[in-house]
């Protein structure tokens, strides 16, 4: 029997972050992890499908690279190495992980956990079972991938995006339900990788949620590269055959029949606490599944607490750390909170999309006198040596204040881009503050000072509206 | 079984946990220290109730807790560890959020204009950010916002210094107001605030005072004590407190009485590693030099080893504060409330002195004697340090008080 103060169960980016500041503060912590260490971010999510993108945007470039004068033939994409590096990469961060976590004395334990009670665990390992008595355990299990009735997985034809970041060749006729953020990540990665690619999204716009400006550009873009995409439309009927299907779509305009070799299903994550006995336990949860807890992480239950994926969407790894940071601090008595202004996220599609605070419409239904500035990379000197003059950074500000209320980007390194906007925020910064600073030229950030500029009413590089 | 914070004692009715001396799942012994706690006067160590183990720790170190509150559940296998689900509102350090609430979509201190760090810090000292007002541009709450706001608080209280990184820069570090120094300072603030307080200071010859205690050293040692010229200087102060009993009194503002008090507990400043604590000599008046000494020395003792009992801090009438080990020529002490007069001690040293026409040297020091004027006039108060003095400058008469 293994005794500690905290046991944390997964070890994805919330609960080994998790592991690591309870260690740090002195706890005895356990992290206990069914698969391996970084959970679905390191090994299934974020890090291998951002490998692929990196080189489909690659080859991309390249094929493409004519007008800057760029001449290459026999360009082609060998998926045996290619997947060979994205393991590298997984694995060189899994053991980093691993690494952190010994330097810093907590054990790890790689099994299946289930919760007896508040302070007990029982984990099946390769060598059998452990029992881990704890005084605090944290719930970190995270989401897996839901499925639709009529498209369960079936591995082969009927994939989730874990199995479509596995594929060792680009499928010929792809097929995408669902247009979020997974979706459209591998619509753009596909189609530079040669898939023929149909997007079917049931609401009337791609990246529900996400200001419509924004999405327009990446709409706009995946059409002009071949992709079709269907609104408001869903997949009434798949007649699989062998490596193929035959799947109908039942669209505004009417039905629609196409063959595809592949359906690659994301149409969101259920919590993943099957294992954890939270009805015998007594933990809540809301109708959805998802465990409720404060904003101290902590849940009904004293000395259990959650985070990550399984308190509920937004499900993102960074927010799922800092998550953990504050259980871990909490369990140590500190007086830790999730009290940040904003969780900003960013979409891996083609022009990338990152969002902080709030859009444009929230903001004005929220009773501010909103004002929005927008610069487009059109303009931009980095943006266009670059080759990549697609998108805008908005800019939504107070107009009485110029309090920054949020910001969407759309465009090349949107992701990159949006941690500025985010600082400025969780500081209170004014648009006066974003342009007053300096930025370097030439570089993308500046066009975040641009559209500030704007917003305080004194754009250099563009004309007043 | 629920362990309730006992009554520590006259007018107690809180208690900050200063340290838990246990932690959940420890097996402990009936009669076992668990828990530190600081009163408004004292540290006191409060043994275990029974022999069990620590099923849960309700109240945070720092936090502070009220008598009668449950602070610690301890399984002693006669019946069902009752754990209640949270601790008492009154022993929280931060904000309380509720026990339950739907996954935030926008925290609730989303709307305050601050810093990351000044909301943290806001945390750290148990300030709600939403109710500070903002002095910054467009209302924004800064570091200094909540640290004022921290102190007009009552119920602040502040978690764990260790673990506050410090802030402000390399060149200034944060030390939170803890503890017993929390309590010095308020109790300081409020004497001078709300006493009229004036400092009389006048001058003894202690040169015979020197040789007496010569004379008594040798038989002090006999019986272990190590004499010092505090219990001479106690013997001198009796005679002077029975003649002007308004220095040993206490005004209770309400009533409108002043309360003469007719025994005599001498309260003796004690510097501490933690800080200042004034342990009581009783009835000093019914005691020989040698008891004086030795349980001064004993309360000083404890004092230094923070293990003062709350009947040791408790009841002093007059106080005395003893600086001349450490050097300077007087002061204006404070008056240690409810006390209306406090004498300061302070360096004997050899100065040249006018007898008789002629300069000597003599063995001289100065006595500071600050009293609350509203109760004493200066010329009473200069009667009765007079009448000291002349108890400690003649040896026949301090002789006939001292044995």
């Amino acid at each position: 029997m293994i005794e500690a103060d905290v046991a944390v169960i997964g070890g994805g980016p919330g609960g080994y972050v998790c592991g690591i500041r309870a260690a740090q503060l002195g706890l005895k912590t356990v992290v206990i992890e069914a698969d391996r260490l970084g959970g679905e971010c390191v090994n299934y999510g974020c890090i291998p499908s951002k490998s692929l993108i990196s080189v489909s945007r690659l080859i991309d470039k390249v094929k493409d690279a004519e007008k800057f004068g760029f001449r290459a033939s026999g360009v082609y994409v060998d998926f045996v190495q290619l997947q060979k590096w994205k393991s590298e990469v997984i694995s060189r961060l899994v053991s980093g992980i691993e690494l952190l976590l010994r330097g810093y004395h907590a054990t790890v334990v790689t099994g299946e956990a289930e919760l007896m009670a508040k302070d007990r665990i029982l984990v099946t390992t390769a060598q059998g079972t452990v029992e881990i008595s704890c005084k605090n355990v944290v719930l970190a299990t995270g989401t897996r991938t839901s499925s639709l009735p009529g498209l369960e997985f079936d591995g082969n034809v009927i994939i989730s995006s874990k199995e479509g970041l596995d594929l060792m060749g680009a499928p010929k006729r792809l097929l995408i339900v669902g247009g979020g953020a997974i979706g459209l990540e591998f619509a753009s990665m596909f189609q530079k990788l040669g898939s023929s690619i149909t997007v079917v999204e049931i609401m009337d716009q791609l990246l529900p949620g996400t200001d419509p400006e924004v999405v327009r550009v990446v709409h706009r873009k995946l059409e002009s590269k071949g992709v079709k995409v269907c609104l408001k439309s869903q997949v009434v009927r798949v007649d699989k055959g062998g490596s193929e299907a035959n799947v109908e779509v039942e669209t505004p305009d009417g039905k629609m029949t196409l063959g595809v070799d592949r359906i690659l299903v994301s149409v969101g994550r259920k919590p993943r606490t099957e294992k954890l006995n939270l009805h015998k336990i007594g933990v809540q949860t809301d109708s959805r599944g998802y465990v409720i807890t404060d904003n101290r992480m902590q849940t009904n239950i004293p000395g259990v607490y959650a985070i990550g994926d399984v308190r509920g969407p937004p499900l993102l790894a960074h927010k799922a750390s800092k998550e953990g940071i504050v259980a871990a601090e909490c369990i140590a008595g500190m007086p830790s909170a999730a009290d940040w202004k904003v969780v900003p996220d960013a979409v891996f599609c083609d022009p990338e999309v990152a969002s902080v605070g709030l859009t444009e419409a929230r903001a004005t239904e929220a009773g501010y006198k909103v004002k929005r500035s927008r610069f487009q990379f059109a303009a931009l000197g980095r943006a266009l040596t670059a080759g990549e003059p697609e998108g805008f950074v908005k800019i939504v500000s107070n107009e009485e204040d110029g309090l920054v209320l949020g910001a969407q980007i759309v465009g090349p390194e949107a992701s990159d881009l949006i941690s500025e906007v985010a600082l400025a925020m969780e500081m209170g910064a004014t648009v006066d503050d974003i342009a007053l600073t300096i930025h370097p030229h030439p570089t993308l950030p500046e066009a975040i000072m641009e559209a500030s500029e704007l917003a305080a009413g004194r754009p250099i590089h563009q004309l007043k509206t | 079984m629920e362990f309730k914070l006992p009554d520590l004692g006259e007018g107690i009715t809180e208690g900050e946990i200063l340290k838990w001396m246990t932690k959940e799942g420890d097996q402990i012994e009936e009669d076992q220290p668990i828990v530190e706690v600081m009163t408004d006067k004292v540290n006191v160590q409060i043994p275990s109730p029974r022999s069990g183990k620590v099923a849960k720790i309700l109240v945070k170190e720092g936090d502070v807790a009220k008598v009668g509150q449950t602070i610690i559940v301890i399984d002693d296998g006669t019946g069902g560890v009752q754990s209640p689900t949270s601790a008492p509102p009154a022993s929280r350090p931060i904000p309380a959020a509720p026990a339950v609430q739907a996954p935030p979509a926008g925290p609730a201190t989303a709307a305050v204009l601050a810093t990351p760090a000044t909301r943290r810090l806001a945390r750290e000292l148990g300030v709600d950010i939403a109710t500070v007002r903002g002095s910054g541009p467009q209302g924004r709450v800064t570091d200094d916002d909540v640290r004022r706001s921290s102190q007009r608080t009552d119920t602040v209280t502040v978690q764990a210094a260790q673990e506050s990184p410090p802030r402000g820069g390399s060149r200034e570090e944060l030390v939170p107001l803890r503890g017993l120094r929390r309590t010095i300072s308020e109790r300081m603030a409020k004497s001078l605030r709300t006493t009229a307080q004036v400092t009389h200071v006048d001058e003894a010859d202690m040169t015979d005072l020197v040789l007496l205690r010569e004379a008594f050293k040798g038989s002090a040692e006999k019986r272990g004590v190590r004499l010092t010229y505090l219990p001479f200087i106690i013997k001198a102060i009796v005679p002077a407190l029975k003649e002007f009993p308004y220095v040993n009194s206490t005004l209770d503002e309400q009533a409108g009485n002043v309360i003469l008090k007719k025994y005599y507990n001498i309260g003796i400043a004690t510097d501490t590693e933690q800080g200042l604590v004034v342990p009581v000599v009783k009835d000093v008046d019914r005691k020989d030099i040698f008891e004086l000494a030795g349980e001064i020395e004993k309360l000083s003792q404890k004092a230094r080893n923070g293990q003062l009992a709350l009947d040791e801090v408790h009841g002093s009438t007059f106080t005395i504060t003893n600086v001349g080990a450490i050097g300077g020529l007087f002061a204006t002490p404070i008056i240690n409330l409810p006390e209306v007069a406090i004498l300061g001690l302070h360096k004997i040293a050899k100065r040249p002195v006018v007898r008789d026409g002629k300069i000597e040297v003599r063995d001289t020091t100065y006595l500071s004697l600050s009293f609350d004027h509203r109760v004493i006039d200066g010329a009473y108060a200069a009667r009765f340090t007079s009448r000291v003095i002349e108890t400690i400058q003649d040896t026949k008469r301090l002789l006939s008080e001292v044995l």
